[in-house]
């Protein structure tokens, strides 16, 4: 080994040193440039997957231009000018979006957009040396970037360090090619200029290619979300900060930071090193994670290899409706938009044949990209199901990322090389209800191929796409990213629900899509009409009906506010001036002057007046708050921080939060609690924690955690969501979203007591709903959300996103009763009913009515006769005061439900008089 | 060895002078050039036998879901063949960060890694495990990734079997770099379970002697952990997490600043400054994002503490004291 690595050194001295003499020739003698005047005609063009790029049409200078490409590119055409030119773009906007021209770094005078068709002209000065991203300032996450190259006139680029530890000075046409590389979402956009000026795309994670020892120039920027550059195997000085003086600086990784940056270096290929397969990565883990990396492939010299790149997927390669010899690329934005989560760049031109923006069709070998360019919040891009074979060791490379996840929630975005054919569906673990689904299509075969089987990221392995379960799925998807297909109670019309009418190919062969759909779900079910429960209930309930859209922002998201005496709408709540944004779930103080809620696709948590529904303050508290709720004992509100890895505390009296509570030891995986709860003392905090599959107890004085519980009997991805308590503290309860199951835990020390099967009565291969659990009732939850236990303890109601109600009689842990519920049947919580017991008070993300169930409506202590009092529309008539016009989705998106007062023990007994008031005896004091 | 700085220096001013006297453009550059041009043909006699370190390490798993590395057997043979046996420098357990490996300029490296975790027997081909080494030089036997990156092979210790990888820091590669695994469960590695160090290659152009401690301090997602070396006794001591740092006053002590994660960082070390590497800038604080090192010298002059200002890391307590006393 030592002996080997000595010869590879003094031979390469030998070709140092006739480098350096070729150098100091070509030096010496080259020739230095003037000043010139660049004239650049752009257009931004609309790309067949929907994305968008810059197109170069001419540009006229003194001396030689580039040869471009031909049409529109991603990264746009690489603008070459040197240190003191001066640049006039005239750009038409052939997109119908506005676009606009600036540069990260430059100015540029007058930089506003243009609306589509129209024209404009810009114009800067290149005074200052370096590298610089320009783009639209808005849609640039979606293609409309690119690199302008202003170069020092002398000529002089970046130095490299040699394989001998030389610091080498280079002259730009010493160069044998320069790459530009875009690190936007999760996703490398690559192109190539070869050493006479040629450009060429070369698309999304491509592989570069060189010969050993020549000298490539990278121009590495980013657009949008930070990340940090890092080759294997090469090593260069960072002249960042001093243009392109050579630094002693020498570095393998550099942190491009958010909004936009770029660093330049040149290498010598291989130097050092030798031949081979060099990855090149975003070393940001979540980023690793969801596909950001590439190839930089150095070919020996005198190998007859000629060291090409190859370029990577393309928005012109090959996807439904566009064909090209060229593996092609679908593209998802990620969104904060209703319905429209992960939304297809071209989902408007698609959504006439599959009734949904989130479907994309693609053959084998093309690929899915994922970019969370409309989003506030942080999520993941992860596989719900896929092809069985996909995801095996023994078939091909493609298990390294089928099924895609990651360990974190993030913002950036993924990108992904299907080959198995079959039906791919993509969630965000922190919001399970975002779904892309992708249809991986062999052109052989007559139909759409959904593939033999399935597996699903909850454990399920080998599920034939014929079965009731997947077509259950493939219903809830089309209802879940379809506003239209939603239920709306102030319709008179049926409920209609779109499937795409086509024909797909299952483990029973050839179907009609709609045909079986229609058949196993129904359609145009007739909607009963809303009424009011006879026996009101007391004080209000604020529900965030978190998909309302109103004029005055662009984020969605109300609460509207019940009152309970009349069952009438007494406000609605957009609070246009902060764009509050999907709000999520409330709690309130103890005088309950402030209701606080929190924006799950967001940063904030929003402190809002009760009496008045006016803003007070909107606070910074972490990536995607979920819930939200006081400690009974000092009023200090504890936030979950459903992005991060923990619960935060907002001390009583401030507005600035001071703590996290971690919900894992240092460098464990991230938790991710989402619905968490609080013992009736006030002395545990408990957590569904839903990236570790685990209820967590913690002890709120000293933020220790007492014991994590596994939760869904060991399913790998139980998808723990909400926490229910019993008043005692006696038992936790955990909703297990994914594997439709209650855990049931000891209050105490967290032993795992029971394990409530919620889909026991159902047959996933035939649909068939029986009494198989022997307990005398059929009933079913499918993906159980929020579970809370009745302040006295009895009853415990769970609200399944599947559209069921399930009752269970906490002294048995005996589900009991199931109610009909909406789809997406998400939040539920207790409030107090005139003259005693309790009202469920139960919301529907897909429905925009609040549910209203009495557990026990004779008071028998049986809860047998639990049933359904009465649903009220959230939808508000012209008479409620509103703070902002509804626009759209009015009254959709039920989630967090907060009735007031809060009539839990522990909180029911520090009511100020005048909430305390309307309440029985034994409301006021529940467990006794 | 010296000529390198000094040349690079040399390089650097005379592109600064280049830039002032813009009227003599091409007069100047030429002048500049030949210089330069010059200072570069003496470099030539670059080639710097070292030292070789053999180097042992478990990849383990420890309680709590981590992996971590674990020093076994730590030999440095001599250029005149003489082997001294430094083992006992290190902990005896796994300890994130991994082992701090610290050699210089001209030395090689051999690293033998032993797969020492429960193998998953569902899912036999992600029973690999690596180290992938930044910023030295070795060739694509020693990337430490896997077929599915390099298209070459598995370069992984599995349970039947170690992995040797060879490194050799050449010149022009001092600093401060992160090793790390390639490959358990993935392609990318389980890095953020634990699985990763440092190794610092000191200049061979220039004496440390002064630096009597490293702290190397890995800023993870949720906490900052750190592992010190006594240059005076040779030892190395984990920290583990958001330590206590102390030095002797007036002694100098090198911080040796890596992340690893999904976070970005602002490093600070309160009342006191350094420059920026490759920089004039005098800091106090740094912007610092997975896998980036920041390397900085301080003389200890007074108690102080460090911290990560970033939002979340403030409110995990992502920071810890430095403490200077006699
Ligand atoms: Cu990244
Ligand atoms: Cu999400």
């Amino acid at each position: 080994m030592k002996g080997n690595m000595s010869s590879h050194i003094y031979g390469k001295k030998m070709k140092t040193i006739t480098a350096i003499i070729l150098f100091i020739t070509t030096w010496l003698f080259s020739s230095i440039t003037l000043a010139a005047s660049h004239n650049i005609i752009l257009s931004a063009e609309t790309l067949p997957n929907g994305q968008y790029g810059y197109k170069m049409i001419s540009h006229t200078t003194d001396g030689a231009a580039p040869n471009y490409p031909a049409d529109a590119v991603i990264p746009g055409p690489t603008l070459f000018v040197q240190g003191g030119d001066v640049v006039n773009i005239q750009l038409t906007n052939n997109t119908n979006i506005k676009v606009g021209f600036n540069v990260g770094g430059l100015s540029v005078g007058n930089a506003i957009s243009i609306l589509p068709k129209q024209t404009r002209n810009y114009r800067f000065n290149a005074d200052k040396v370096g590298t610089f991203p320009y783009g639209d300032e808005k849609s640039a996450l979606l293609g409309l970037f690119g690199a302008i190259v202003v170069d020092d006139p002398s000529g002089k680029v970046q130095s490299f360090l040699d394989g001998d530890g030389t610091l080498t000075a280079v002259k730009r046409d010493q160069l044998n090619k320069e790459f530009v590389m875009f690190m936007v979402g999760s996703t490398f956009w690559g192109a190539e200029i070869s050493a006479d000026g040629t450009q060429k795309p070369l698309w999304t994670n491509p592989t570069l290619g060189a010969v050993e020892n020549q000298l490539v120039r990278f121009h590495v920027l980013a657009v949008g979300h930070a990340h940090t550059f890092h080759l294997h195997a090469h090593r260069w000085p960072d002249s960042t900060n001093n243009g392109n003086t050579a630094s002693s600086n020498i570095i393998d990784v550099k942190l491009m930071s958010s909004p936009h940056s770029s660093h330049t270096f040149t290498i010598k290929a291989g130097t050092g090193v030798g031949p081979g397969v060099w990855q090149y990565h975003c070393h940001v883990m979540s980023h690793m994670q969801s596909g950001m990396n590439g190839k930089f492939h150095v070919v020996a010299a005198g190998s007859g290899e000629t060291g090409d790149s190859i370029a990577g997927a393309s928005p012109r390669g090959k996807i439904f409706l566009n064909d090209s010899d060229e593996p092609g690329l679908v593209t998802f934005i990620m969104s904060d938009e209703p319905g429209s989560w992960f939304r297809s760049a071209r989902g408007n031109a698609l959504s006439p044949v599959t009734h949904t923006k989130s479907l994309e069709i693609i053959p084998p070998g093309s690929s899915v990209h994922f970019i969370m360019s409309d989003t506030n919040g942080v999520h993941t891009v992860t596989n719900l199901l896929w092809p069985s074979d996909a995801g095996k060791n023994d078939h091909g490379g493609d298990h390294f990322m089928i099924p895609i996840d990651e360990t974190k929630a993030y913002r950036g975005g993924g990108i992904v090389q299907l080959n198995v054919p079959g039906l791919y569906v993509f969630t965000c673990k922190i919001h399970p209800f975002m779904f892309a689904a992708v249809i991986v299509d062999d052109p052989k075969t007559d139909g759409l191929d959904l593939g033999n089987t399935i597996d699903l990221v909850s454990g399920i392995k080998d599920l034939p796409t014929s079965s009731d379960l997947a077509t259950r799925l493939v219903s809830t998807f089309f209802i879940a990213t379809t506003p239209s297909n939603w239920r709306d109670f102030t319709s008179t019309n049926p409920w209609h629900v779109a499937y795409p009418n086509v024909d797909v190919v299952t483990d029973a062969g050839k179907l009609s899509l709609v045909e079986v759909l229609e058949a196993r779900y129904g359609q145009d079910v007739q909607l009963t009409s809303l009424s009011k429960p006879a026996t009101p209930g007391v004080g209000e309930v604020w529900v965030d009906t978190q998909f309302e859209k109103t004029a005055g922002k662009t984020k969605p998201g109300a609460i509207t506010v019940l009152d309970t005496s009349d069952w009438t709408l007494k406000r609605k709540i957009a609070l246009p001036q902060i764009n509050m944004n999907n709000p999520h779930n409330m709690w309130a103080n103890r005088d309950h002057s402030v209701v606080y809620a929190t924006q799950w696709f967001d940063t904030k948590l929003t402190l809002i007046d009760q009496k008045t529904g006016k803003l007070i303050k909107n606070i910074h508290v972490g990536d995607t708050p979920s819930h939200v709720m006081t400690l009974p004992t000092t009023d200090d509100v504890t936030i979950a921080i459903h992005g991060e890895n923990g619960v935060v505390r907002m001390p009583v009296g401030t507005t600035e939060v001071d703590y996290m509570m971690p919900t894992q030891q240092h460098g464990q995986a991230p938790a991710n609690p989402h619905g968490h709860w609080i013992s009736a003392d006030g002395k545990r905090i408990i957590t569904p924690n839903v990236n570790t599959g685990d209820a967590g107890i913690y002890d709120t004085e000293t933020g220790q955690i007492v014991v994590r519980t596994q939760t869904g009997g060991g399913a790998p991805v139980p998808h723990p969501i909400a926490i229910g308590m019993m008043p005692d503290s006696s038992r936790v309860y955990a909703a297990n979203l994914l594997h439709h199951s209650i855990s049931v835990l000891d209050g105490n020390n967290g032993a795992l007591l029971n394990t409530i099967n919620l889909i026991a009565d159902y047959n996933p291969i035939t649909g068939e709903f029986a009494d198989k659990d022997g307990n005398g009732v059929v009933a079913v939850g499918v993906l159980p959300i929020q579970t809370p236990v009745s302040p006295d303890g009895k009853v415990m109601v769970t609200a399944s996103m599947g559209g069921q109600i399930v009752i269970t009689d906490t002294t048995t842990n005996k589900i009991v009763k199931m109610l009909s519920c909406d789809p997406g049947c998400h939040g539920a919580n207790f409030g107090a009913k005139q003259g005693g017991g309790y009202y469920a008070y139960v919301s529907s993300k897909f429905s925009n009515r609040l549910i209203v169930v009495d557990p026990d409506p004779n008071g028998d202590g049986k809860l047998d006769d639990a049933e359904i009092a009465g649903s009220v529309s959230m939808v508000a008539d012209k008479g409620v005061p509103k703070d902002d016009t509804v626009s759209n989705l009015a009254g959709f998106g039920g989630q967090g439900v907060l009735p007031l007062p809060i009539v839990y023990n522990g909180w029911v007994q520090n009511l100020p008089s005048e909430w305390s008031a309307g309440l029985t005896d034994k409301q006021r004091n529940p467990i006794q | 060895m010296r000529r390198i700085f000094a040349a690079e220096s040399l390089a650097g001013n005379l592109s600064l002078s280049h830039k002032k006297k813009c009227n003599f453009r091409l007069m100047s550059t030429i002048w500049s050039r030949m210089l330069f041009a010059i200072s570069l043909l003496f470099l030539i006699n670059s080639v710097l036998a070292g030292n070789l370190h053999r180097i042992g390490m478990f990849a383990e798993e420890m309680a709590g879901g981590y992996f971590a590395y674990r020093m076994m057997h730590y030999e440095i043979i001599g250029q005149d063949g003489s082997a001294s046996n430094i083992t006992s420098r290190y902990s005896n357990a796994a300890t994130i960060p991994g082992p701090t490996i610290i050699i210089t300029e001209g030395d090689e490296v051999e690293i033998e890694l032993m797969y020492q975790i429960n193998p998953d027997r569902e899912n036999s081909k992600h029973n690999q495990v690596s180290i992938h080494v930044h910023g030295v030089h070795y060739d694509k036997d020693s990337d430490g990734t896997l077929k599915y990156i390099n298209l070459y092979k598995d370069e992984s210790a599995t349970p039947v079997v170690s992995y040797i990888y060879r490194w050799h820091a050449a010149l022009g590669t001092a600093g401060t770099w992160p090793y790390h695994d390639h490959n358990m469960d993935s392609h990318n590695g389980a890095e953020d379970r634990g699985l990763f160090g440092a190794l610092i290659v000191n200049p061979a152009s220039a004496a440390m002697n002064n630096i009597k401690k490293e702290f190397v301090l890995y800023i993870v997602d949720d906490a900052i952990v750190g592992m010190e070396t006594n240059n005076t006794t040779g030892q190395h001591t984990p920290l583990w997490v958001n330590p206590t740092l102390t030095a002797e006053r007036d002694s100098d002590v090198r911080f040796h600043v890596l992340a690893l994660g999904t976070n970005f960082h602002q490093f600070q070390l309160n009342d006191y400054t350094w420059v920026d590497p490759g920089t004039v800038n005098q800091i106090n604080t740094k912007a610092i994002g997975p896998l980036e090192k920041h390397v900085f010298v301080v003389n200890a002059t007074h108690s102080s503490s460090y911290m990560d200002t970033a939002f979340s890391s403030v409110l995990l307590g992502m920071k810890g004291d430095f403490v200077v006393a006699h």
